[in-house]
């Protein structure tokens, strides 16, 4: 592979639900303002290697990783990693939408008043400027004082991408954002992904391979906690190396 | 022939079933019609308004006026509220976020014990043990510290001996509530979504920020009939209350007096009192029942709205 | 910003370590309470407190114990359990089962939830004016009475929710062999909620036991053995009550006893029936 701008370097990652080894010695280059799909079989680590790009897994205990995440000239796996200021850095959306109990304008200020930003004015232009990146404008812009519980399912997903895009952070973690969307808003969904990448990187994980195919630049397989194979999507769809991504690509399992 | 027996007799237990649930209604009806039949002479007497404003209470002179109890009733309840509600969510809390999981449960059912506990027990050791400490610890540290600010100074200075007063009945009412609220509120935080409260952690927040903006405000209807549960129970609450309220007819002065409620009163003269007297009892238990009875439905009304919405 | 972020990093440590006061206030309480029954009740705790009745105070060389506030409290405690659960477990029955989708039925089981927590005082001076007053004095059967109304509603909901908890496809598997309703109520449903029903029933034995306010004004109390449910009738709660507020510090030291027995029989039941259910319904 030619050289590449990276944003985060896996090496040797390891981690362990308890006794269970979830992910097994992965080691991947995440290159800046692309979209990297991870795709595999149920169960085989993706969401898992997701996860341990913002220290997710510190939330609840037993679990364990070993190895490297370079994040910024830092290993973030590091006991003395300030995971609060990790994960603004790097935001997250669910396979389901996770608006707040609050507004819609508190949604999205949310991390903002969290980063200390209190001017109004600022709050306002930057709340704006967030959901008008994530295509919600038209949709939301006269009642931003409404519960964001009214919103859609799609309309919600989007509106927790513009909370994650509000806050500015270096890498977006999409952990199959559209597997609870109608095909409609999965459309719009995936546009978004495609327009914001030049101010943002991507990690996606999903289930949809043709997913991964119109929307990423690079697509890493993984089966059984291992990374498979890690190249440029285009490739991996059309010239796989390996024969189990082939079959896994073709159909054939999974 | 057989199938006519057989609905027969289905028709006679589902019949029974329906009686059987039924006293319960007979029962909260018998309660009502019993306390206006038994309070009527009292309210005949005084009217009802008059009855609640009256402050005396004097056998002498045959005046019975329920000011006193009810303010010592609505007094103990509110103070026993303002302790227990930050008490018992810091309980779920740790609970919910911060205990090792294999100490969960025995917390839990410990904080829980603490509702088994029969309530003459909490009196006892209210009037032996936690009494006398308050005396010579709160007590006097608050009379040392206010008790010198000119004019409300009197209102933290302690005029009677034993420690019994509304001050101390307000705090073991508190601990008795606790589980209460801290039951529901832990039952409630549990079944915040946890992908909800990764979103939060997602963007940055610190625990404290996603218990605070993500968790309540998720579980806001549950802790709230928590709390509106557990101040009907605190309204009604006997034994220990009157172990230590000290049961005095009198003006409150300070927060440091024995006072009444009316749950005390009822314990401690219901069996002397005759005329008069005994129907002004009545009424304040009717007034009890009525004030319970509303807490509580409104706590169900109050979930049954929010849950629909 | 460093300094903004400093204090959201100190706020949360501030609020997490108060949260942890807040369940060591708890638990500190629990045991202080708890110890404080052990340490004056132990010291009471003889084979005479069950054998012997209360002596007359002051007297010299008189020993006493609680015998007649056992026996009372076991007859009150059986009289509740004899009116009150039949009644809950049929009540519960028809909310759970005939009344599911009725109006009444979930008006009814709303209604207990509510009475659950009616205040017992209440509940005495209810049963004052209808079995004391007209009967012309306490009797044991009123006690029995009031402390029946208090168990009605808890054994009424648990019995709904532990039959609520059999499958309905458990029932249409019994409906589907040709069984009529109540059978299917009395032959699969009670079986399948029975342990639930059965560690309900005896919580609410744990709650009533430890009932004081009801019975002052229905049973009230006697200082002698009695059998005579027609009259006045001991508790070891009201005994408590009367004891403790004496001048007597023999009499005091009865009331710890009791209450140390007490506390102790609640406690046992309360964790013994907790872990059941928890083990009963792990999955």
């Amino acid at each position: 592979m030619e050289q590449r701008d990276v944003i985060l370097r896996v090496r040797d990652l390891n981690f362990y639900y308890g006794k269970k080894h979830a992910v097994q010695g992965v080691s991947m280059d995440v290159e800046k303002n692309r979209i990297t799909a991870l795709i595999g079989p149920s169960g085989c680590g993706k969401t898992t290697l997701l996860r341990c790009f913002n220290r997710m897994h510190d939330l609840y205990a037993g679990n364990r990783h070993e190895g490297e995440i370079i994040f910024k000239g830092k290993n973030i796996l590091d006991k003395d990693t300030d995971v609060t200021s990790l994960r603004s850095e790097m935001g997250m959306v669910f396979q389901k939408p996770t608006p707040f109990p609050m507004t819609i304008f508190d949604n999205i200020a949310y991390g903002l008043r969290l980063k200390g930003i209190k001017n109004k004015t600022e709050l306002a232009d930057r709340i704006e400027k967030a959901i008008k990146q994530a295509a919600l404008w038209d949709e939301v812009s006269d009642r931003l004082n409404t519960s964001a519980g009214g919103l859609s399912g799609g309309q919600q997903q989007r509106l927790v991408i513009a909370r994650a895009l509000a806050v500015e952070p270096d890498v977006i973690l999409f952990d199959e954002p559209t597997s609870a969307l109608d095909p409609i808003s999965t459309g719009k969904i995936e546009e978004l992904m495609t327009s914001i990448k030049n101010k943002v990187t991507i990690v996606i994980v999903t289930h949809n391979m043709q997913q991964a195919a119109r929307i990423s630049d690079y697509t890493a397989f993984m089966y059984l906690g291992r990374l498979v194979e890690y190249d440029k999507t285009d490739v991996m769809f059309t010239a796989p190396n390996e024969k189990l991504t082939e079959d896994y690509i073709t159909g054939r399992f999974g | 022939m057989d199938a006519k027996r057989t609905r027969a007799v289905n028709g006679v237990f589902s019949g029974v079933t329906f009686l059987s649930s039924f006293t319960v209604i007979m029962a909260v009806l018998g309660i009502f019609a019993c306390l206006c039949l038994e309070s009527a002479p009292a309210v005949r007497e005084y009217g009802f308004f008059r009855f609640i404003t009256e402050t005396r209470w004097d056998y002498a002179e045959n005046v019975f006026g329920g000011f006193r109890p009810l303010a010592g009733t609505v007094l103990t309840s509110a103070g026993a509220l303002l302790i227990a509600v930050p008490v018992a969510i810091g309980i779920a809390v740790f609970i919910t976020e911060l205990c090792p999981s294999f100490l969960k449960g025995s917390i839990s059912m410990a904080i829980e014990l603490l509702a088994a506990i029969p309530s003459i027990i909490y009196g006892m050791w209210g009037l032996f043990t936690f009494a006398p400490l308050i005396e010579n610890t709160l007590q006097k540290w608050i009379g040392g510290t206010f008790g010198q600010i000119p004019f409300i100074g009197s209102f933290f200075s302690a005029q009677y001996a034993g420690g019994v007063s509304i001050f101390t009945a307000s705090l073991v009412l508190s601990i008795m509530i606790v589980p209460y609220i801290a039951s529901i509120a832990r039952d409630t935080f549990s079944q915040t979504p946890a992908i909800l409260k990764e979103s939060a952690y997602g963007i940055g927040a610190t625990k404290w920020e996603v218990i605070r903006d993500v968790v309540m405000p998720y579980c806001k209807t549950g802790t709230n009939s928590g709390i509106i549960i557990a101040a009907g129970r605190a309204l009604g609450e006997t034994m220990a209350i009157a172990y230590v309220i000290g049961n005095r007819h009198g003006p409150l002065n300070s927060l440091f007096d024995p006072y009444t409620t009316i749950t005390s009163v009822l314990a401690n003269e219901f069996n002397e009192a005759s005329g008069l007297h005994m129907s002004s009892l009545f009424l304040l238990a009717f007034i009890l029942f009525i004030a319970n009875f509303a807490t509580l439905t409104a706590a169900k009304i109050y979930i049954r709205k929010k849950v629909n919405r | 910003m460093i300094t903004g972020y400093a204090r959201r990093k100190i706020t949360n440590a501030a609020a997490l370590v108060l949260s942890a006061c807040a369940a060591a206030l708890g638990l500190f309480f629990l045991f202080y309470i708890l110890a404080d029954v052990l340490r004056h009740g132990i010291m009471s705790i003889n084979l005479k407190l069950f054998t012997l009745d209360a002596a007359p105070p002051m007297m010299a060389g008189a020993e006493g114990g609680l015998r007649q506030a056992f026996a009372g409290q076991l007859m009150l405690t059986g009289g509740a359990v004899l009116i009150g659960v039949p009644l809950g477990i049929l009540g519960g029955t028809f909310l759970a089962e005939y009344g599911r989708f009725s109006k009444i039925g979930r008006f009814i089981s709303g209604l207990s939830d509510i009475t659950v927590s009616m205040p017992s005082i209440i509940i005495g001076t209810f049963i004052y004016s209808i079995l004391v007053k007209p009967f012309g004095g306490f009797n044991g059967w009123a006690g029995a009475a009031a402390l029946a109304v208090i168990m009605l509603p808890i054994v009424i909901r648990t019995t709904e929710e532990m039959m609520r908890l059999v499958p309905w496809t458990t029932r249409e598997a019994a409906f589907a062999l040709g069984a009529p309703y109540y059978k299917v109520i009395t032959q699969v449903v009670w079986r399948g909620a029975a342990a639930g029903i059965f560690t309900g029933i005896l919580l609410s034995v744990a709650r009533v036991a430890g009932e004081t306010a009801p019975l002052l004004f229905t049973s009230f109390n006697n200082n002698f053995l009695t059998f005579d449910m027609s009259g006045p009738m001991p508790s070891l709660t009201v005994t408590i009550y009367q004891y403790a507020a004496s001048p007597y510090e023999e009499w005091v030291k009865l009331a710890w006893a009791a209450s140390f027995v007490i506390t102790l029989f609640i406690l046992i039941i309360n964790i013994l029936g907790r872990q059941f259910i928890k083990w009963r319904y792990k999955n």
